[in-house]
């Protein structure tokens, strides 16, 4: 008989593996078979073997080694996301202030009111032909302080475009 | 051995509900319960006690983190079981343990039953050689149903396996270890 096909049977039923129904045919094999009581014997010495080796008691210090390490980590973690949390406020703050509006460069352009714009159109001369065609240049600026107000005529006698710019040309 | 569930009352006062509060003190405890399960099993896969140790630091490190689902599902040991066979297996990818009979030293004893006489350091020794003669899915079948004592179907869980592959992974390991076990107290002798 060829006892290879009984060999993966043999080693369920050495550690317990296989339900009544499946174990039967195995003893009834075994017990005629010298070759598999060898096997089944052998099976069973190897495995208590091993399973002693395995329940023998590892060293307190391993483990408490292990645990020294996995606290000290989680004492860590908490200071380094706090560590994180103060860097992204700094960040946040910085770039709050840099892109916070600036007082001094809204007061240096004011904007003129929306009634005013019609009445200096108004006061304009018509316009003469060769005026018409080219936009008339910028009239010099005196006072420096002042913000400068230019006024360009288009061919549309109702548009005319003011460009207010600061005292430094901004 | 049957894998042990975490009553009622322990899941809303135990060191586990605890722990996830950021009870550290708790947490140590949770880790005192589980502590020779991981690293055993860990030291079992890997052949080696420092990997064990980083292994077993990397699963406690998991489980902090997924103490609510941990404790939700009410199974610390399959949870444990399945993620440090996860990290061994990753790791032993990486390093390729192999033992072969003829490097293993030749062994000083001519008792009648070498067996018996085996020392705890040469038991230690070949139950860590014959399991680096196994395959890693043998191993793996092999340390949690023989050596930890699960159930086939717990073992098929934590492996993601079915119950018929981990069935076919024990008879072979089992076959390869006895084989190996056999040769070593020969040369033994």
């Amino acid at each position: 008989m060829n006892c290879v096909e009984w060999e993966e049977r043999i080693a369920l039923y050495a550690g317990g593996d296989l339900a009544r129904a499946e174990a039967q045919p195995v003893e009834r094999h075994v017990a005629k078979c010298a070759g598999c009581q060898v096997l089944l014997s052998g099976l069973r010495e190897s495995l208590a073997l091993v399973r002693e080796a395995h329940g023998e008691p590892i060293e307190a210090a391993h483990f408490a080694a292990v645990r020294a390490r996995v606290l000290a980590g989680l004492e860590r973690a908490p200071a380094r996301r706090w560590r994180y949390a103060w860097a992204g406020a700094l960040a946040a703050a910085v770039l709050l202030v840099g892109l916070w509006p600036r007082p001094e460069l809204h007061m240096a352009v004011p904007i003129p009111k929306a009634p005013a714009a019609p009445a200096i159109a108004r006061t304009v001369p018509p316009p003469h032909p060769r005026a018409l065609a080219k936009p008339r240049p910028p009239e010099p600026v005196q006072q420096a302080s002042a913000p400068m107000v230019v006024k360009l005529l288009t061919d549309d006698p109702d548009v005319v475009i003011y460009w207010i710019t600061g005292t430094k040309g901004e | 051995m049957a894998l042990a569930f975490v009553t009622m009352a322990q899941a809303v006062d135990g060191p586990g509900a605890r722990a996830r509060m950021g009870d550290l003190p708790a947490f140590d405890s949770v880790m005192r319960q589980h502590e020779r399960l991981v690293l055993v099993t860990a030291l079992r896969l890997l052949g080696n006690l420092e990997d064990a140790k980083d292994v077993s630091q990397e699963v406690f490190l998991r489980l902090y983190r997924n103490l609510h689902r941990v404790e939700a599902a009410n199974n610390y040991q399959a949870w444990l079981y399945r993620v440090t066979v996860n990290l061994c297996h990753d790791i032993g990818r990486k390093r390729r343990p192999s033992v072969a009979m003829e490097d293993m030293p030749e062994l000083v004893s001519g008792a009648a039953d070498p067996q018996q006489s085996l020392s705890g350091a040469e038991r230690q020794r070949l139950l860590q050689m014959s399991l680096r003669a196994l395959s890693a899915k043998e191993r793996e079948a092999l340390v949690l149903r023989d050596l930890e004592g699960l159930s086939t179907e717990e073992v098929a869980r934590a492996l993601g396996s079915s119950e018929a592959t981990v069935r076919s992974q024990i008879s072979k390991a089992r076959v390869k270890m006895h084989d190996f076990v056999e040769r070593y107290l020969r040369r033994r002798v």
